[in-house]
């Protein structure tokens, strides 16, 4: 085969331009892609969590309840969720406690039990309740060598207690601090979203318990549900997206002192 | 090859397919990567099930209708139209548990413990004066309204707030 100096370099030419357009730059012709123009919120279905920490009182109804409905045992000091105290002073210093995780609530002025922080020092002071964050990429999951933990098709994240080996990986990969171990059965365990709840048509026990409306559960794609309203027309935020997890509690009057 | 060195290997591939047989045998069926997602699906599908079938506990206002009509609708009707018969009534302290009439858990099959907490500590969880809590509620049906908070060193320490207080009706005795 012959090949003259003109075809050499046309053919040459053509391949380096092809070789150089990237791959994401065809991506757009994707059938999902372009659907998700025209339906910009995707059919599946999610479960998602919306916090407005400024109706928050501390009562830590929402922990108690956790706590018996998810047959945590009480006395222990592990929780599914819990409610932060976040106080700041005049002097700048930031007080954040939690004690018990709130489930006997705040009842008193004394963070960390301190009874030197006088009300007329606090410039500013809300709580904030957390709970598991169910990220669209857990990074507790990632690091499971067991294949014990894993997310659910409507975004749930869940601990298979038989087959947990109680390493601990998890544990120490969550950047919320979600986790903890079971003191009864000795397995990972972390909220369900009160998965057993939830698919039968219920709301989690924490959101039934809170009756100052702070938590709200619904699935983050379906226009009906008060989640779906809020998030779509308010400002949220979550916690700590730094970590690239996507997590899917979003907050309502999160401050720079929250971490 | 000779035939001392096939025997090592022999051994080998025995332990390999004993290994492989074994774990197919321990593995359960259905533990798989579900949508072929290895990173964050990998489990035994199974389980899911297993959660979905976990006990409901808290069963709300609906529940305890059945039987005390006359509390819900007054409670509906006060300012504590919001709070759960089961924030109060669900008691942790074994020394408040005690359902007075009928055993709930064998007739009703429900898990729960009921009781009557009347310490000052359960009505300080929402009602403790702090410079940081919020003071106006908005979920009230008939508007906002000022949320009732005391100091409970001042507002008549050591004394139940039963004693004035009607809980149910939120108003006074």
């Amino acid at each position: 085969m012959s090949l003259t100096r003109r075809e050499l370099l046309k053919m040459g030419l053509l391949s380096i331009c092809g070789a150089i357009i990237p791959l994401s730059a065809l991506e757009v012709l994707k059938p999902e892609a372009l659907a998700s123009l025209i339906h910009p919120f995707s059919e599946k279905k999610r479960w998602a969590f919306v916090v407005d920490t400024t109706k928050c009182v501390g009562c830590g109804m929402c922990a108690k309840a956790c706590k018996l409905e998810n047959e945590i045992p009480f006395y222990a000091d592990v929780q599914r969720t819990w409610v932060e105290r976040y106080i700041q002073l005049k002097s700048g210093e930031v007080i954040i406690d939690s004690p018990k995780g709130a489930r006997y609530g705040f009842t008193a002025n004394d963070p960390q039990g301190r009874t030197d922080v006088s009300e007329d020092d606090i410039t500013k002071g809300f709580f904030v309740p957390k709970l598991c964050n169910h990220c669209e990429k857990p990074s507790c999951v990632q690091v499971c060598p067991a294949g014990a933990t894993y997310k659910t098709d409507d975004g749930v994240v869940l601990v298979d207690r038989k087959w947990c080996i109680g390493c601990g990986y998890c544990i120490t990969n969550c950047p919320y601090f979600a986790r903890f171990f079971h003191p009864v059965y000795n397995v990972a365990d972390k909220c369900t979203f009160c998965y057993h709840r939830i698919t039968k048509g219920m709301k989690t026990a924490c959101v039934d318990a809170c009756a100052f409306g702070v938590r709200k559960i619904g699935l983050i794609n379906d226009p009906d549900s008060e989640v779906f309203k809020i998030i779509t027309t308010q400002r949220v935020e979550v916690l700590k997206p730094e970590y690239g997890n996507e997590p899917h509690v979003f907050y309502i009057g999160l401050d720079h002192i929250v971490r | 090859m000779s035939s001392h060195a096939w025997r090592p290997v022999m051994v080998i591939v025995a332990v390999v397919i004993a290994g492989l047989v074994v774990r197919q045998m321990i593995i359960p069926r259905d533990f798989v990567a579900k949508n072929g997602n290895y990173k964050y699906q990998w489990h035994r599908l199974s389980n899911e099930e297993e959660w979905k079938r976990f006990e409901v506990k808290h069963l709300g206002r609906d529940f305890c209708k059945q039987c005390h009509p006359d509390k819900i609708e007054t409670v509906a009707d006060s300012g504590h139209q919001n709070v759960q018969c089961e924030n109060c009534h669900v008691q942790f302290d074994p020394e408040k548990k005690g359902h007075k009439s009928i055993d709930l858990k064998a007739d009703y099959k429900y898990a729960l413990d009921i009781g009557i907490d009347r310490s000052r500590e359960l009505c300080k969880r929402c009602h403790t004066k702090l410079k940081y809590r919020p003071d106006k509620y908005t979920l009230f049906s008939k508007g906002t309204i000022q949320f009732k908070l005391i100091d409970p060193e001042k507002h008549n320490p050591g004394v139940e707030c039963v004693m004035c207080h009607d809980v149910h009706k939120t108003g006074f005795k």
